[in-house]
């Protein structure tokens, strides 16, 4: 055989091998890791009874919120809602499909979470689709009541960007 | 009909020292052995997200019921050991919350427990993985972010090299010249006729 094409294999072998030894090296990461998207930046914590006390207050700020992980997106890991220092509170912590996907695992667990505040205001149209999708990715749809769904309400929500679960 | 194979190694030793169809052939088929993991990964965690819409592909979820005394309001710690005692259940939770003030969640891993406190009635949630197509679709869906990024685009890589070089495998009335130009054809418009129906 030519010595270009030997080279060639030689050259696809080695690439064999690295490709191993880098899943190898990846799948350590993934056993040690419990951060997920990027870096917390923020060293303080802030209530999450505060933002949802005057949630205009807070419209658009960047937080770092600390709390129990009470609910997972069930379809794709896509939100969690953390619960508030306050009793009967939570906060929905919620990222873009993909960026980050919490495992089911989480439940029970606390969360430092950092994110931007976003508050808008849903009318009772707005409010009753936003619930079907929740129901829908809870695994529940089939038993949703939108007679039940309140509305107009301010809804409150983290835009996430980073987590990590302890 | 096949030549003899003294016959292909003249043919190979009279050739040219290299050529682009050789070049193809060997990466195609080394390139090829390495894609067979992740191609057959890749391909059974795309058929369970394709329909997730019509179940989980990565948990099992069950719901079950059961009922216990009722637990009459009282500190969150008290109520969290006086349901544990009544649901017999061995070990303190990881944690515990109340979503309001007649429910108590007691965390257990993949169990969550919903205590209806006035009532006594309990929905055990089980949430347990599907194993091995849970990690193909983890790595799928890159879920570990950082190093398997990079792998993931090598093995994108991969498969683009596979295609461009199956092209130049085979000439002839089989090859890229003949049924094999068809074939390409055929399948690069049936992306694009969902394409021009469906999407636009």
């Amino acid at each position: 055989m030519c010595p270009s094409i030997t080279t060639t294999m030689n050259l696809v072998r080695t690439a064999a091998l690295t490709l191993a030894l880098v899943a190898l090296t990846a799948s350590t990461a993934i056993a040690q890791s419990k951060d997920y998207g990027k870096a917390l930046t923020l060293k303080d914590a802030t209530p999450i009874s505060s933002i949802l006390k005057d949630p205009a207050a807070w419209d658009g700020k960047r937080v770092l919120v600390e709390g129990l992980i009470i609910e997972v997106c069930e379809e794709r890991g896509c939100w969690i809602r953390i619960a508030s220092d306050k009793a009967f509170e939570s906060l929905r912590f919620k990222v873009d499909d993909g960026v980050m996907t919490f495992p089911q695992e989480a439940k029970g667990k606390t969360v430092l979470a950092e994110g931007v505040v976003k508050v808008k205001s849903l009318t009772r149209e707005q409010a009753v689709a936003q619930a079907r999708e929740v129901a829908k990715e809870r695994g529940t749809l089939a038993s949703f009541d939108p007679a039940k769904v309140k509305g107009p309400v301010t809804d409150v929500q983290l835009s996430g960007e980073g987590a990590r679960v302890k | 009909m096949t030549a003899p194979v003294d016959d292909r190694r003249a043919d190979r030793a009279n050739g040219p020292r290299w050529s682009w169809r050789r070049l193809s052939i060997v990466l195609h088929r080394d390139i090829g052995y390495l894609a067979v993991a992740l191609t057959i990964a890749y391909g059974i965690s795309g058929i369970a997200v394709n329909h997730i819409a019509d179940w989980n592909p990565n948990y099992k979820i069950s719901k079950r019921f059961t009922t216990i005394a009722p637990i009459a309001l009282d500190s969150a710690p008290a109520m969290v050991d006086l349901a544990v005692a009544r649901l017999a259940l061995t070990e303190p939770p990881r944690s515990s919350y109340q979503p309001d003030p007649q429910t108590l969640q007691l965390f257990y891993g993949e169990q969550v427990y919903h205590v209806d406190l006035p009532s006594g009635k309990v929905m055990v949630e089980s949430t347990v993985p599907r194993r091995v197509l849970h990690e193909l679709n983890q790595l799928h869906l890159n879920e570990p972010k950082r190093v398997w990024t990079y792998v993931a685009d090598l093995y994108a890589l991969s498969l683009i090299l596979l295609a461009v070089t199956g092209l130049f495998v085979l000439k002839g009335k089989y090859g890229i010249t003949g049924r094999g130009g068809w074939l390409t054809a055929a399948g690069a418009l049936l992306p694009l006729g969902f394409w021009l129906f469906y999407l636009r």
